[in-house]
């Protein structure tokens, strides 16, 4: 037996259990003490303590307490959910000096106490996953976490608003940044539009198009950043390494650059819908344009003057009408998600084009104005005054009829048909994802959901997509500009924050190879969504065998189940290990009966 | 039985969706029954098939797994390859007699409280109507040994098996298959550290599962020292310790033999029979057709490897040659497997209910497909049962007769025109000496050349693993050199009669090998196979 008050000491052995009340969330319907007296009979167990809130300062004092003077080198605990508590526990006692990695909780409060109201089942139910605890904690193995450098560069994909602004907070804290763009010039779709929400004014400055500027042109403060690498016309080729130092081949002009860099932001953007998809709009007439061509027409008739004409005759249009959700909430020929900017930009044209021509007549169709914005209640409300008529329903088609277009459309408001001569049609095409961001996305492992955008991993808080990589503005889902600028914002600064400590940690749960039983056959290779394994040649016996690179291994486990030798396996998620705990369960569940 | 039967529920619940969607019912106090429990898995696509059985082994009423939705998995795909295995899975119950509505996958977003309390209490009230599954819940207690009762036991084996007259000539090491590969192995060594009373380690000793029991020492051995016998013993001595073999599949094959072997369960291993075979419930013959069924749903993800086609093939053969075989649903694994990992009690549960469903069928004559079943009747039934009262017979030996006795026509029209050679299976050759017929039945292949390979008859190369135990890389490079030995002298098929050398060496090809693949591109097919497609039984390209 090891010696008093020394931490670190070598002899201990044995299991301590430790059940929670949670102040009589768990204990008025779980007999943990009958749970305790049943338990302590296990030959294995060396301690065992019920207590009111282990993760309470008391609870976490006495759990320390417990471990300082009993000899036990795991633990299992019978509390909450893991997920959340158990990590203040499992740090409590890792504070003394237990191997965090020997440590198992099940949660007896939400999928026990909280959802069974008979009390001898519930407590039947706890016994025996606690039971499980203590089998599986039995077989696990104490593990160390990874040390993973971080390296102080980045590199940010897509050159838009979005892009530079994270570029920018990038590079103002000191760190390199490659800022890689497949066109030929910075700026993105914002580049191109004139009159943003809710200042009315352009979306970057241009220099060109529009005389109100009050922007400081973003683009020349990225080109005049010196830490910024600009990379335009470049496209991201591949993507090895792992977290913390990547290593990317971008195809520039002047050919081939390799990069290491030690994070990433995804700022890959969207693209409008195309409305060629829905034929019954007519977009093939010249007189039908998406909101985007009108923004160029809009600026023509700023820039020269005379106002808004249309593109057939360049006549003025005196009839304009918008539709609105092009693409967008239409499971059957567009996108089922909301695209959220088309109605304030839609109203901001409108209102554009009533301040150029107040006699012109603009309908704007909607099923429903969606404008979650600090402001945008009072922009609405200008618009309905300044005599633009909002017509709710959708528009069924446009029919062009004798050189004429006539957009036909219910107002379910007061339950009449429309069918109104219209001298220019305008499209309220929504927001997918930019060409290429699925090929990104699978280079660099992140989720996409059923709408293609990218998927963050915790969709209640902005996070990570994948360690060290963050994704920014519409590369995630619609938002407008300022939305996207804070995404940026929020994503450099994570990124900065991983960099400035240059080094972080994180759990050995991932996969590992026995070697002696590896036959090199490669189908976890096959299987790795990561390409976290790599087949390699052992240069002693010339067999092959697999290879982890725990720097990019997720944990996930496909590898194991693809072995048909269980040569490889993911750490504490063994089959032994699962296998163990699903035993006990079955057994004191079947003992009960 | 008790008024109301509360089955026992395993959830397998993945951290990212299922696990928290649990955790939100439950915050949100929505109530459902407590027949489940849940144990947390990284992902829904890294629960082992092996897992899942051996739950229902240990007295585990119904399964689930709950993953991320589909598209949506934060590993990509691990779900749909999660349900790709369920599927593969519930085949394999559904033989096996386990009710496969018992295994059940579902997708719900962490978000998703009702739906997971809803899909809880619809899943338990669905297996409490199944009922208990027919299985015995205990695995067999470990006896307390002494070591004084292992060493005694070894002594008794050491005699039984001739392993005292080992002259120590190394003549078994300088042909074993293992040894070629793995130089830290010698079956005389085994024989010796047994010799000299040291048992501490039986438990651990790796090299007693290592051995393939191919028997090629035994045919070499000069003073005929039964090795594989004394093999078969030290890990039935190992297994009282609770050792056991590092079993491929995770496990998977055994506990399905072992449930074989203990449950009442309802099989329904006859799926493969479709409308135009002719089979019998009684009659003079008996084709004993083993786990086919069973291992084709296990492989099913292997290119090349339709192993039903081996039983299609030989009901369809005896058909054309007028005989309507007895193909029992009763029928279990010989236990051949189990009989090789130590496991005595259940072989001989599984031998006394096969000798019980043969005797029911009036049958005198049994025939079988697979050299393993061959030899486990002619070999181990025997010795444990006595004389069994009717004959057995190997399909490449009735084949033969049936084509001497001129009921098996091969029309002179049917020509193949490949160059192939022919594996000795261990139990086949060795373990059964049937040599010639299979060479007998390589002549009716005309047009085609048959050719030998270096190693061939007594000498024959293992396929590198016995009884699924050990599958490791030096199992593979006893198995690729085999083919790269049939490539060599020009074969572009393989013949065998042995479904698990087809399944190892069909493997070991498949992916990477460590050679060349130009130097193993020869095509692995079953013999009775081959004969079928011959006779224009089946078509080319099963």
């Amino acid at each position: 037996m090891a010696d008093d008050g020394d931490k670190k000491d070598v002899g201990r052995k044995g299991m301590a259990v430790y059940l929670c009340t949670c102040r009589d969330e768990i204990g008025k319907r779980v007999d943990t003490k009958a749970i305790a007296d049943e338990l302590r009979k296990d030959p294995r167990v060396v301690s065992i303590g019920v207590h009111e809130a282990l993760c309470s300062r008391e609870g976490q004092e006495y759990l320390k307490e417990e471990f300082r003077t009993k000899h036990f080198d795991r633990v299992a605990i019978g509390a909450c959910s893991p997920n959340i508590q158990g990590l203040i526990v499992n740090r409590a006692l890792e504070e003394e000096g237990l191997n965090k990695y020997l440590f198992e909780q099940v949660n007896i409060r939400e999928q026990c106490a909280w959802v069974h109201p008979d009390k001898r089942k519930a407590t039947s139910k706890a016994k025996s996953l606690v039971r499980g605890a203590i089998a599986r904690a039995e077989k696990l193995v104490p593990l160390e976490d990874i040390d993973i450098p971080i390296k102080g560069s980045a590199l940010v994909i897509g050159g838009g608003v979005t892009g530079m602004q994270a570029a920018l907070d990038i590079a103002s804290e000191g760190f390199k940044v490659y800022l890689l763009e497949r066109t030929s010039e910075l700026g993105g779709r914002t580049y191109k539009l004139s009159m943003t929400f809710p200042t009315h004014n352009c979306g970057i400055c241009c220099m060109q198009y529009c005389k109100e500027c009050v922007f400081t042109p973003k683009s020349e403060d990225v080109l005049q950043t010196k830490n910024i690498e600009v990379l335009l016309d470049s496209e991201l080729e591949d993507m090895t390494g792992g977290f913390g130092n990547r290593h990317a081949k971008i195809r520039t002009p002047a050919g081939t650059k390799e990069i290491d860099v030690g994070t990433i932001i995804v700022a890959t953007g969207s693209k409008t819908f195309d409305p060629k998809r829905i034929p019954e709009l007519r977009y093939g007439n010249p007189n039908v344009i998406t909101a985007s061509e009108l923004e160029q027409l809009l600026v023509a008739g700023r820039e020269k003057g005379g106002g808004l004409k249309r593109p057939s005759d360049g006549k003025p249009p005196r009839t304009i009408n918008f539709i609105q959700c092009v693409g967008s909430r239409d499971k059957t020929k567009g996108n089922l998600h909301c695209s959220l900017v088309c109605c304030t930009y839609a109203i901001g044209q409108a209102r554009e084009i009533k301040r150029m021509d107040p006699s012109a007549d603009v309908y704007i169709h909607y099923i429903d104005l969606r404008g979650p914005y600090r402001g945008f209640e009072e922009f609405y409300i200008a618009a309905r005054e300044e005599g633009i008529n909002f017509v709710r329903g959708r528009v069924a088609e446009v029919v062009e009829d004798k050189g004429k277009l006539f957009v036909r459309a219910s107002d379910t408001d007061s339950d009449t048909l429309l069918n109104i001569d219209s001298d220019l049609v305008v499209l309220s095409v929504g927001q997918e994802p930019a060409d290429g961001s699925e090929k990104i996305a699978k280079m660099l492992h992140i989720q996409t959901d059923i709408d293609k955008f990218m998927k963050d991993i915790n969709p209640m808080f902005p996070s990570e997509f994948r360690r060290g990589i963050y994704v920014a503005g519409t590369a995630q889902g619609p938002r407008g500009i300022r939305y996207s600028i804070e995404d940026a914002k929020a994503a450099a600064a994570s990124a900065v924050e991983l960099m400035k400590r240059g080094k972080t940690k994180f759990p050995r749960i991932v996969a590992f190879v026995d070697e002696q039983r590896c036959r090199g056959c490669g189908r976890c290779e096959k299987d790795c969504e990561f390409e976290a394994i790599e087949i390699v040649k052992d240069p002693k016996t010339g067999a092959l065998l697999s290879k982890i690179d725990e720097v990019r291994c997720e944990g996930c486990g496909a590898c194991a189940v693809a072995c048909c030798n269980k040569a490889i396996t993911v750490n504490n998620f063994k089959l032994e290990q699962v296998e163990a705990m699903v035993r006990a369960i079955a057994e004191e569940a079947g003992s009960d009966e | 039985m008790s008024e109301t039967f509360e089955p026992k529920i395993i959830t397998f619940a993945c951290t990212w969706c299922g696990y928290p969607s649990a955790n939100l019912a439950g915050v949100n106090k929505i109530e459902y029954p407590p027949n489940i429990r849940i144990v947390r898995v990284m992902c829904s696509g890294s629960v082992e098939p092996g897992a899942i059985i051996d739950a229902f082994e240990n007295g585990v009423d119904g399964v689930m797994i709950i993953g991320c939705l589909m598209d949506n998995c934060h590993y990509v795909s691990g779900n749909k390859r999660a349900q790709e295995r369920v599927d593969s899975l519930k085949k394999l119950m559904d033989i096996m007699g386990i009710d496969s509505k018992r295994l059940r996958t579902e997708w719900i977003n962490a978000s998703e409280r009702s739906k997971f309390a809803r899909t809880v209490k619809e899943f338990t009230d669905e297996v409490r109507a199944l009922g208990p599954l027919p299985i015995p819940k205990k695995r067999k207690e470990l006896k307390a040994r002494t070591k004084e009762q292992t060493i005694a036991a070894v002594k008794q084996l050491i005699e039984d098996t001739g392993a005292f007259d080992c002259v120590e000539c190394g003549k078994c090491t300088t042909v074993c298959p293992v040894a070629k590969a793995d130089k830290e192995f010698a079956p005389r060594t085994i024989v010796l550290r047994a010799m000299e009373g040291i048992v501490d380690n039986i438990a651990k000793d790796r090299d007693i599962w290592t051995c393939t029991t191919c028997e090629q020492c035994n045919s070499m051995c000069p003073y005929k020292v039964d090795y594989s016998g004394f093999i078969r013993g030290m890990r039935e001595e190992a297994a009282e310790f609770g050792a056991a073999p590092l079993c491929s599949q995770g496990g998977l094959i055994h506990a399905t033999q072992r449930m074989m072997a203990r449950g009442k369960l309802k099989q329904q291993r006859l799926g493969w029979v479709t409308k135009d075979l002719k089979i019998a419930e009684k009659g003079d013959v008996f084709y004993f057709v083993g786990c086919l069924p069973h291992m084709d749903a296990i492989f099913y993800d292997r290119p090349g490897l339709r192993l039903q086609s081996i039983c299609e093939s030989a009901v369809r053969i005896m058909n054309k040659a007028g005989i309507v075989p007895v193909v029992s649903n009763e029928e279990k694994c010989c236990g051949h497997d189990l009989n090789w990992t130590g496991d005595e009690e259940d072989f001989e549960k599984l031998m006394e209910h096969n000798l019980e469903v043969i005797k029911k069928s009036g049958a005198k004559k049994v025939v079988f497909t697979c050299p393993e079943c061959y030899r486990t009747f002619k070999s181990d039934y025997q010795d444990l049962a006595g004389d069994l009262g009717f004959e057995l017979v190997h399909i490449a030996d009735f084949a033969k007769q049936l084509i001497d006795s001129g009921a098996l026509k091969v029309e002179p029209s049917a020509k193949s025109s490949f160059t192939f050679s022919y594996h000795d299976s261990c139990r086949l050759g060795r373990h059964s000496g049937i040599y010639d017929s299979p060479r007998e039945l390589a002549k009716a292949f005309s047009g085609s050349k048959f050719v030998e390979m270096e190693n061939t008859k007594d000498k024959a190369v293992c396929c590198g693993v016995s009884a699924w135990a050990n599958c490791n890389a030096i199992a593979k490079n006893i198995q690729i050199e085999r083919v790269v030995e049939a490539k060599r002298i020009g074969a572009d098929k393989l013949l065998m009669f042995c479904p698990k050398c087809q399944v190892h060496l069909n493997c070991a090809i498949q992916d990477k090998t460590p050679v060349d693949p130009s130097l193993v591109n020869v095509k692995i097919e079953d013999f009775t196979v081959a004969l079928a497609k011959l006779l224009g039984l089946m078509p080319e390209g099963s």
